[in-house]
């Protein structure tokens, strides 16, 4: 069998049958913008993209805090994991935003707040990611890389603002378009959000057990 | 405690020079660099003048963590520092502190070429800008201690080091760049007073973070 294991097979039929209701969502039953038409689309899955970044590496930061307290390298493994798919929703969020933003705005880039931070934290994690390569031994990059978490999220609020402040004509954030919008498309993202974050969720929970089997072998 | 590890620091310094050289000279290579590469007027370079002094200045601060910390790998003297029965806070404090005011000195003697070479007008609010220079310095090397301390004992730590250190100090750079212009268009202080309080909020904030993770970084 593809995957033994049953609590994973069912796992993922649950993934695929609500990212396929998203989808269908998404493009058949969301009201269509009427300025904005189908590249309005892209927020349902640009927004819960940005809200599973910025879970994660919460988490990296909960991880490296209790790593720190504890030594316990089970929290080094969800750090990593955790910095691993905040990453790679890091890089759809930087895919999505200017796609969006060509359409609404005719510029794929101009510097707004929100993506801005996002692309400066995808930079810090690279940065993580090498400092866990070449760190040098095991017990000391596991540290390190726990204190790099921590610090990197206490940034997050000091850069969005400078970034803010920094160029304040760059203010049209769609998320205030989002709250007036009519039910028919909030039900809709929020579902679409709970989708993204049960993904967030299993992924988190399959990397570290693939973590915790590589560590058990090692 | 935190006076003999800055003492040491400085005497280090002091004998071997390699710090303040090596910031030194790079930052007048920079400035020729500059003035070679971006030919335009005295005029638009005085717009452009308060990014380069900081991308300058973070170039060389990079060049002085990387020395300050590299000095202590070569010669395995960090494991003979953190022997000693002390707060190993306060060896990240004497980090920030001795490298501070060897940015501060590196800057007090290229900061004359910086405006003489780019036939610079001196800002009024001269006061001002050595005040901003100052606690700019002080947030970059705040954070530059911290990943300094990560990224020293690592292979590649020259590169680390960058790679980490400027998306984490952008705030600060961008807080730098905005005062700085401000001081060179001779506004007044309650039109840039948020730049201030975000780079004094900056510069506290690591400088905290740092005495706290310290013991962490420096454990063996």
């Amino acid at each position: 069998m593809l995957i033994p294991n049953k609590k994973i097979r069912v796992g993922y039929v649950i993934m695929i049958l609500l990212m396929a209701a998203n989808l269908f969502n998404v493009l058949l039953k969301s009201p269509m913008h009427p300025a904005q038409q189908w590249a309005q689309k892209i927020f349902y899955y640009h927004v819960p993209s940005a809200w599973v970044a910025f879970l994660s590496f919460f988490v990296v930061l909960v991880a490296g805090i209790i790593f720190l307290k504890t030594r316990n390298y089970f929290w080094d493994r969800v750090g990593l994991a955790a910095a691993e798919i905040g990453t790679l929703f890091t890089i759809l969020v930087l895919i999505t935003g200017p796609i969006w933003a060509s359409a609404a705005w005719g510029k794929a880039w101009n510097w707004e707040p929100r993506l801005t931070t996002t692309l400066i934290l995808f930079l810090i994690y690279i940065g993580y990611f090498m400092l866990r390569e070449f760190g040098g031994a095991p017990e000391r990059v596991a540290r390190y890389a726990a204190i790099l978490g921590i610090i990197a999220f206490i940034d997050v609020p000091i850069i969005f603002m400078s970034v803010r402040l920094w160029a304040p004509e760059v203010q049209s954030h769609p998320q205030v378009e989002m709250a007036s919008q009519p039910a028919g498309i909030m039900s809709i993202f929020f579902f679409s959000l709970f989708t993204f974050t049960v993904l967030y969720s299993g992924m988190l929970w399959l990397r570290i057990r693939i973590l915790n089997l590589k560590a058990e072998n090692q | 405690m935190l006076i003999h590890l800055l003492k040491k620091e400085f005497l280090v310094e002091l004998r071997s020079k390699e710090i303040s050289a090596s910031m030194l000279t790079f930052g007048l290579a920079v400035i020729l660099i500059f003035s070679f590469s971006i030919n335009v007027s005295p005029a638009v370079f005085q717009k452009f003048a308060p990014g380069l002094y900081w991308i300058m200045v973070l170039f060389i601060a990079d060049l002085g963590l990387h020395r300050m910390f590299s000095h202590e790998k070569e010669f395995d003297t960090f494991s003979m520092i953190i022997s000693a029965p002390f707060d190993r806070g306060l060896i990240f404090l004497s980090k920030w502190l001795a490298g501070t005011a060897f940015l501060v000195i590196a800057e007090l003697l290229i900061t004359a070429p910086f405006f003489l070479f780019l036939q610079l007008d001196i800002p009024v609010q001269w006061g001002r800008l050595i005040g901003i220079i100052i606690l700019g310095n002080a947030g970059i090397m705040a954070i530059g201690s911290i990943v300094s301390g990560l990224a020293m004992r690592a292979k590649m730590s020259e590169v680390l080091l960058p790679i980490l250190l400027f998306p984490l100090v952008s705030p600060n750079i961008i807080a730098c760049v905005k005062a700085t212009t401000a001081i060179f268009d001779n506004q007044l202080f309650a039109t840039w007073q948020t730049w201030f309080q975000l780079m004094v909020t900056f510069t506290v904030v690591f400088g905290l973070a740092g005495y706290l993770f310290f013991d962490h970084i420096t454990e063996e």
